[in-house]
């Protein structure tokens, strides 16, 4: 298990795949390791390309720092990882926490990146997500580590992938509640008690980008990606249909397929964002087709909506 | 070796030696965290913050109860000197940097509570199997529960405004005191045949 090192921390990373071939980065969300990107791991690789995965700073078995945890220490950790694959196209991804960082590792090293897809992911703390996020935080100090994922898994999963596994709901949290510490997870979620919003530099990402959201994501709803969309020039919206907040773990075959087909776009020259909104297959292979003409893909009816 | 307690008995239980051993480390870091609150402890509280003195006193208080009595104990004549070495660990050790001295010692008590309470999870050495109707299985369920609330305090304090003159001194203190809890407490592990992961194995 090789790691790198940031100061005093070491960081616990993965390399799959062939050296010289395009590389895909996936960034964990809070709760989670890096063996949740498995099934990613072996799609992509399957398509030609180089994998790393890793674990963010305070989880899984990288090291936990005992007090503060920056989010500038995590893009350093990630840009250490990136600078571990050499000078090929890097595609960089993550879900919700680890959107977040992607989206800052593009603001201050875009030049480095071939592509970017943020998932489930925010640029800002409306209202909503900062007393949900402070909810989620007091929930963890109250209840501990099993209590956020109770949280959780309602909010991120839909009721198609949590019925089979009702009654095993234990073994399903267990892995994520050994790797995880409370102090950790803590330390991350206070990474937010002085978070800037980063909309002002959304304009700076250069690089092609597409920003998938779940169409039933409550969490991290429609209108923090439409920031992305609107703030990111050479970007599109993908809406994941019946998806929630961690579709990555509830779809993983359509999310790596649509990681693919970006990817070879984007490399054979053929990815134009246009800021489009497009709506994703529901099963992996399939069309992305255009959200209909004139209606407001913000709304949950259909609502005819200004362009913009 | 395993990460996990075992091989379990056949009823499921931890083996009688190794629940001696977990806690006997557990009742030695927590009953000193409780000794020193209690000298820290006035009998009439002037502050409002002396509140959580005397909740932090008698939390350990009842995590050493609680430990005595759930305990299968088992004659292990290593604990002798394991528990001079535990004993000698905890010695206050004022926090380099800080000048006031009662400010040093209290971030050092806060350092070490916080390393026990954070760094120290006795529920996962329990395997998936464990015998949940196992007293000493469902003792460290709630001793590591209860070390989650009862880090607040520390972290409120470590992270506080009347600290921030003094971080590197905070953080370096912190991290001397997670080292060394964190090697006592996989020496101890080892000893009884439980081998975490490489991560704590960092020094």
């Amino acid at each position: 298990m090789p790691f790198l090192s940031h100061g005093s921390y070491r960081i616990r990373y993965e390399l799959d795949g062939p050296a010289d071939a395009p590389a895909y980065v996936l960034v964990n969300g809070l709760t989670q390791y890096a063996e949740l990107w498995a099934a990613y791991r072996d799609a992509l690789i399957a398509r030609g390309f180089r994998v790393a995965t890793f674990d963010l700073l305070g989880q899984g078995e990288s090291d936990k720092p005992a007090l503060f945890i920056s989010q500038d220490d995590q893009v350093t950790a990630l840009h250490l990882l990136i600078q571990q694959l050499g000078n090929g196209p890097v595609f960089l991804s993550g879900i919700s926490f680890g959107g977040l960082i992607a989206l800052r590792y593009a603001i201050a090293h875009g030049d480095r990146l071939a592509g970017l897809v943020p998932m489930s992911c925010f640029a800002e703390l409306p209202p909503q997500l900062f007393l949900l996020g402070n909810a989620l935080r007091t929930g963890l100090i109250l209840g501990g580590t099993s209590y956020l994922q109770d949280l959780l898994l309602p909010m991120n999963v839909s009721d198609h992938w949590l019925a089979p596994v009702l009654d095993k709901l234990d073994s399903v949290k267990r892995q994520g509640w050994l790797v995880n510490d409370v102090y950790a997870l803590q330390n991350l979620m206070e990474s937010f008690l002085d978070f800037q919003p980063l909309t002002p530099q959304l304009a700076s990402i250069g690089v092609p980008t597409m920003i998938l959201n779940g169409e039933f994501d409550f969490l991290t709803p429609r209108a923090l990606h439409e920031t992305l969309r609107v703030r990111i020039p050479n970007s599109s919206l993908v809406i994941i249909p019946r998806a929630y907040h961690a579709f990555t773990l509830e779809k993983p075959a359509l999310t790596a397929d649509l990681l693919a087909r970006f990817a070879d776009d984007v490399l054979a020259g053929r990815w134009h964002g246009n800021k489009a909104v497009w709506i994703a297959p529901e099963e992996a292979g399939g069309d992305l087709v255009p959200f209909p003409a004139g209606y407001d893909h913000l709304r949950a009816v259909p609502v005819h909506g200004a362009v913009t | 070796m395993s990460a996990f307690f075992g091989p379990l008995e056949s009823d499921r239980r931890v083996p009688a030696r190794q629940q001696t051993r977990v806690a006997s480390f557990l009742i030695s870091a927590h009953g000193a965290l409780g000794r020193r609150f209690a000298l820290a402890l006035p009998v009439r509280l002037e502050s409002a913050w002396q509140t959580e003195l005397n909740a932090q006193f008698y939390n350990e208080s009842e995590i050493i109860s609680l430990l005595l009595r759930a305990t299968s104990w088992t004659p292990d004549l290593a604990l002798g000197y394991l528990a001079a070495a535990w004993e000698t660990a905890w010695f206050p050790s004022p926090a380099e940097g800080i000048p006031d001295p009662s400010l040093a010692l209290a971030v050092d008590l806060a350092a070490l509570a916080h390393a026990v309470h954070a760094g120290i999870r006795p529920a996962a050495l329990l395997p998936a199997e464990a015998n949940p109707n196992d007293p000493f299985a469902m003792a460290l369920r709630r001793v590591e529960f209860e070390s989650g609330r009862l880090l607040q305090a520390q972290i409120m304090f470590l992270k506080g405004e009347s600290l921030v003159p003094f971080r590197d001194a905070v953080s370096a203190a912190l991290e001397r005191r997670h080292a060394e809890v964190r090697r006592l407490w996989r020496e101890m592990l080892e000893s009884v045949g439980i081998s975490r992961d490489e991560n704590d194995a960092k020094p």
